[in-house]
């Protein structure tokens, strides 16, 4: 499957398979399973509490994050860290063990 | 999207978060009590120090449960980092009203993440935090009565006490 196309300079989360997924890159496309998602999701909210995004920017303003079982490496500046924690938040957002 | 994280795992993600956290608030705990342990120990309250070496186990258990539980569920369970553990205490019945606030800091916590699965719909960890909730009820209930001794026991000498207070 090809991903080029879609690439755009923020991240974005699309399903490969039923348990693969791949986040976008503005450079590359990683393949994340549901495991390494999870993490993924754990880092961003820890990067994006008030206190995390105080000390990002009043240090780099930038944050290198390893990513897949530490195989890639990402570069996020403050704009690219809220948008893929947006991102990741509308991937969990839809879950629901019931309808209404 | 729809539908494709419920098929990974059986518990809400957010519901996920809070059992992590609760994980590392049991973790806690246990050192907590190991740190009370010891402090009884080292005075020969036998009892106390059995009742605390005890607590610390239970604790961890708790932790334990719900850490397969998560993954059990398809989620992911943290290895929490516990800190700031501490080890000076001033008298054994301090110790006690300490374990008492610990447990009811534990109570709330379940509670709200109960809340959370029941208003999340997960009613596979509302199911599963039922347990917890009756355990939490007679944790309290431990303490409580073992403070009761203290007062009764007023002005006796502290291994006298120690003799009459529970092991587990």
């Amino acid at each position: 499957m090809k991903y080029e196309g879609d690439i755009q300079y923020s991240y974005q989360i699309k399903q490969s398979t039923f348990c693969k997924y791949v986040l976008i890159a503005p450079n590359k496309a990683v393949e994340l399973n549901f495991p390494q998602m999870l993490e993924l999701r754990r880092k961003i909210n820890g990067l994006t509490t008030y206190n995390a995004l105080s000390e990002i920017l009043n240090s780099h303003n930038f944050v290198l994050l390893f990513v897949a079982d530490r195989q890639h490496l990402i570069y996020l500046d403050i704009p690219q860290l809220l948008k893929l924690k947006e991102e990741i938040a509308s991937f969990f957002q839809d879950f629901n063990t019931v309808s209404a | 999207m729809n539908t494709i994280v419920r098929k990974q795992m059986a518990i809400h993600p957010e519901v996920m978060d809070l059992l992590n956290n609760q994980i590392e608030m049991e973790m806690t705990a246990s050192a907590s009590y190991l740190a009370m342990a010891s402090w009884c120990d080292q005075r020969e309250l036998l009892n106390s120090k059995a009742f605390f070496y005890k607590q610390a186990e239970e604790e961890r258990e708790h932790a334990m449960k719900i850490f397969t539980f998560i993954n059990d569920n398809g989620g992911a369970a943290i290895s929490p980092d516990v800190k700031n553990v501490n080890n000076d205490f001033e008298s054994l019945r301090a110790i006690y009203e300490m374990g008492l606030e610990q447990e009811i800091s534990v109570t709330k916590s379940i509670f709200k993440i109960f809340k959370a699965a029941r208003k999340e719909d997960d009613f596979i960890t509302e199911v599963f935090l039922q347990w917890f909730i009756t355990e939490q009820s007679e944790e309290e209930d431990t303490f409580r009565s073992i403070i009761d001794i203290f007062d009764l026991m007023e002005g006796m000498p502290l291994k006298m006490v120690d003799e009459r207070l529970p092991k587990a």
